[in-house]
């Protein structure tokens, strides 16, 4: 049993977003930094006593830029995390390890794009150039095939997940049906007023078999910043310290990019299992202790998966965990409940880790009685991160 | 002249028979040897003398298929190649074509066909027909264009005067481009170039190159520690198990299983047609000479398989396909395009003993037959059946003639029908009947899938229906049955 130094000793203090929108109208560097001068003043910190930043190397927006744009004078601790979507936990953690060793005392996390409005991830990376370094070539294995879109590579596991546990592409739905009913009860969620039926998502149209449109996430623009200080700073702020209880990254068997098709066995996510091992070794909790938890949820099939990693039911049972509105609110786990990818918005998972704030807080839109411990995940199918944020007392 | 006034002219010739026509050569080994070829049909009865004499046909007999190719008068009755001086044949149905020609229905497809089979034919039997002309249409809209169904039955006699069998044969002649082209639905973009050399391109580097090098050789290759001898995929440079730098590659046979898949529908993109059914192929292992290491899969598009043929655990064979102008690590590479691995549904094998009737149940599927379809497929056949109409062996004729490029002959069509359902049920299943009505062109390229199920089963009579299906991208190409005697 291996703990993590830095747990409970660091903690969130302040986060801050822009409108999540189809549009946003302004630059990327602009929506990062209304971002990070929101979190800021949630937490009620200068930006000018920042002195790191975390991201994800997939961020458009420079350390320098945040740097000159908050006024910052000086950084001590600037950190980039690989591997797209697998990041956003990872910020948190880079940042809690900063603060926590003396580096830096203010860390902000980001992530800001015009995803949709600009560079579009759902129209996959055909039209890459095929430079022939190690990490390019991994897509000589699936490009010349026409499997181009994280959708495509998605599917391939989905099938699998079918074919092996006799999961349905309804049980899929469900998970989509639960973060559209959260959605439509959260006022900065793009399908705010919007929940959809499990009728909804069968008669929509193919993305990729099994995939139907309502088991994507949608492409979004917008920024998600996240400030991250030690505990001790932390009770000396206007808002109640969120805990970093434990935070863990993960890569696992034979690792590829989004297309692990090569392992042993395709229905479970050995990366997220690494993370599972470390969330609950560092905190000490079970899943007994946890009431909420915010899943990625890129698209339905992984969320499956996850809740199987995490031990909240057995491999091959999160078909019947989600049964019966399991993972809605009033569910035996609400999952997502700011509306998920699907519903709230994609901003790469980062606007996740905020709603596992507002959670501990207790100020969700649709918030779970007693959650005082959230658990948050990074992307899946690519290597990831977890958090689990808790209450300070 | 009017088009009723056609009619009048053309249906005073139905009921009108056509002169015997007698074969030129009697039926014979080498032509049946060639038919086989074409065919890849394996079936020892027709060639193999010592098989075929321990079979209950007693000796070499001819696959039932042939029984209209054997008095087919050949070559010179082609109009460019006939001969100064011989007279057009006089047969009621090159009657009426010829009519049908002269007022601008110039193209040509088979319709029906159905043959019926009295006896097996052996070899040494000389062969005649007579033919009866049964139909002349109204002229009717079709999808290639407006047009006339002729219909003709064929009599075939030994000259001997035994009776062996009867084709009825439903032709439509029509006027090419004045068929009803497919409106596309609304909001439907138009689908990008499907050309490979469009699709995107691998990166090819030194530690992949060995096996893109392979794939141009048509071997699959699959990377190999020539440390501990084990196999692994992706390509690395350095073995996991044993540490050993020094690597290379074993050839796998190229069967294999699917263990995944998914259909593509959107985005499209250039290089691929939609939707793009994409396999995750486990290999069958290749012989390492050592330890196998862990099952090796691979991606690969499937073709020849429509998504709902798609099963996970169908076995599978590999195809070659020439695809991207080549770059290896960014530089141009001269050796022209590279190749990438595709799959099929594997060639179901043929079975050796003959399966009896009590042991079929009804509705029993048939294993899924893809066929790659070449121009050599088309043109062996063509000529293995005796057929020498332009259509379907001459592509410069064939556009003119209003089809995309030369396509599949009846013959040839009911002849690989043949063979999927005597290749299920063994070489000694008596086939009886082959009714079929043709539907889509077999052009090459376009990869024949057959499918099949067993329709009916007398177990007393051993008599069996086997309904079967070949289609392409088009749609379907033959739909029909096959009557067949066995033991019951």
């Amino acid at each position: 049993m291996s703990r993590h130094t830095y747990a409970r000793q660091a903690a969130i203090v302040g986060i801050g977003a822009t409108e999540f929108s189809k549009n946003s109208g302004r630059s990327e560097l602009q929506l990062a930094l209304e971002a990070c001068a929101a979190a800021c003043a949630d937490a009620g910190v200068e930006p000018s006593q920042v002195n790191g930043l975390s991201t994800f190397t997939m961020e458009t927006n420079p350390e320098n830029e945040i740097m000159r744009g908050l006024g910052i004078s000086e950084l001590t601790h600037f950190s980039r995390i690989h591997f797209g979507g697998g990041a956003p936990c990872a910020t948190v953690q880079y940042a809690a390890m900063a603060v926590t060793t003396g580096v830096a005392d203010y860390v902000l996390c980001y992530r800001a794009f015009n995803e949709r409005s600009g560079r579009r991830f759902g129209t996959g990376v055909q039209d890459r150039p095929a430079g022939a370094t190690a990490e390019e070539a991994q897509f000589a294995w699936t490009s010349p095939h026409g499997l181009l879109t994280p959708a495509s590579w998605v599917a391939m596991f989905a099938t699998r997940m079918m074919h092996e546990y006799g999961v349905s592409s309804e049980d899929f739905g469900r998970v989509a049906v639960a973060d559209r009913k959260h959605a439509a009860t959260n006022p900065a969620a793009h399908f705010y007023g919007q929940p959809i039926t499990l009728e909804d998502h069968q008669a929509s149209r193919w993305i990729v078999e099994p995939l139907h449109l309502l088991d994507c996430c949608q492409e979004s623009d917008g920024g998600q910043a996240i400030l991250v200080t030690t505990a001790e700073r932390a009770r000396d702020l206007v808002q109640p310290a969120v805990l970093i209880e434990a935070a863990a990254q993960g890569m696992a068997d034979d690792q590829q990019m989004m297309r692990s098709f090569f392992r042993d066995s395709l229905v479970g996510l050995p990366e997220m299992g690494t993370c599972a091992r470390q969330i609950w070794e560092t905190s000490g909790l079970s899943p007994a202790d946890v009431k909420t938890a915010v899943l990625y949820d890129h698209f339905t099939p992984f969320v499956l998966a996850q809740l199987e990693e995490f031990g909240f039911c057995q491999p091959g049972e999160a078909k019947d965990f989600i049964a019966d509105g399991g993972i809605e609110l009033g569910g035996r786990l609400p999952v997502n409940t700011h509306g998920g990818q699907l519903g709230e918005a994609y901003i790469h998972g980062m606007n996740g880790i905020a709603e596992g704030v507002r959670q501990v807080r207790g100020t969700s839109v649709n918030q779970v009685a007693g959650a005082e411990h959230v658990l948050v995940t990074g992307g899946t199918g690519v290597p990831t991160s977890a958090l689990m944020l808790g209450v300070d007392r | 002249m009017a088009a009723d006034e056609l009619v009048a002219e053309l249906r005073a010739f139905v009921g009108s028979e056509g002169p015997v026509q007698t074969a030129r050569h009697p039926v014979n080994g080498p032509a049946i040897a060639d038919w086989c070829d074409a065919i890849g049909d394996g079936n020892p009865v027709y060639t193999d003398e010592e098989a075929a004499a321990k079979s209950r046909h007693g000796g070499i007999v001819a696959p039932p298929a042939t029984l209209d190719i054997w008095d087919r008068p050949g070559l010179p009755a082609q109009p460019r190649w006939r001969p100064a001086g011989l007279a057009p044949a006089e047969d009621p149905r090159s009657h009426v074509m010829r009519k049908l020609e002269d007022a601008g229905f110039i193209g040509v497809v088979a319709v029906n066909s159905e043959l019926e089979i009295a006896r097996y034919l052996r070899p040494g039997d000389l062969l005649q027909n007579k033919q009866v002309l049964e139909d002349v249409s109204e002229e009717k809209h079709t999808a290639l264009g407006v047009g006339h169904f002729v219909t003709t039955r064929q009599r075939y006699e030994t000259v001997d005067r035994e009776h062996v069998g009867d084709l009825l044969f439903r032709i439509l002649k029509f006027k090419p481009n004045t068929g009803k082209a497919a409106a596309p639905a609304e909001g439907d973009r138009p689908a990008p170039d499907p050309s490979p050399s469009l699709r995107p391109r691998p990166g090819i580097n030194r530690d992949n190159q060995a096996l893109f090098d392979g794939y141009r050789l048509h071997e699959l290759r699959v990377p190999q520690c020539q440390g501990c001898r084990r196999v692994f995929f992706p390509p690395a440079p350095r073995c996991a198990a044993c540490g050993s730098f020094e690597m290379g590659y074993a050839v796998a046979s190229g069967r294999g299983t699917l263990h995944s898949f998914t259909v593509v529908h959107h985005p499209q993109v250039p290089g691929f047609r939609y939707p793009l059914v994409v396999g995750l192929v486990e290999l069958e292992p290749p012989d390492t000479g050592g330890p196998g290491g862990s099952a090796v899969r691979i991606v690969a598009d499937l073709v020849g398989v429509r998504p709902d043929q798609v099963e996970v655990g169908m076995p599978l064979e590999v195809d070659w396909l020439d695809s991207h102008p080549a770059q290896v690590d960014g530089a141009t590479d001269s050796r022209g395009p590279i190749t990438v691995p595709q799959f099929r549904p594997a060639t179901p094998r043929r079975r050796e003993d003959t399966v009896v009737a009590s042991a079929l149940r009804d509705g029993e599927r048939l294993p899924l037959w893809t066929l790659p379809l070449s121009p050599t497929h088309i043109v062996a056949g063509a000529l293995a059946t005796r057929d020498f109409q332009d259509v379907h062996h001459d592509r410069d004729l064939a556009h003119q003639k209003g089809s995309q490029d030369i396509f599949l002959n009846i013959n040839t069509s009911l002849g690989y029908m043949e063979r999927y359902v005597t290749d299920f049920l063994g070489p000694e299943a008596v086939v009886s009947a082959l009714r079929v009505r043709l539907g889509a062109p077999a052009y090459p390229y376009l990869p024949l899938t057959f499918t099949g199920s067993v329709q009916s089963v007398d177990r007393e009579t051993g008599r069996v229906v086997v309904g079967v299906q070949a289609s392409n991208d088009l749609g379907p190409h033959i739909t029909g049955t096959v009557e067949l005697e066995l033991q019951p």
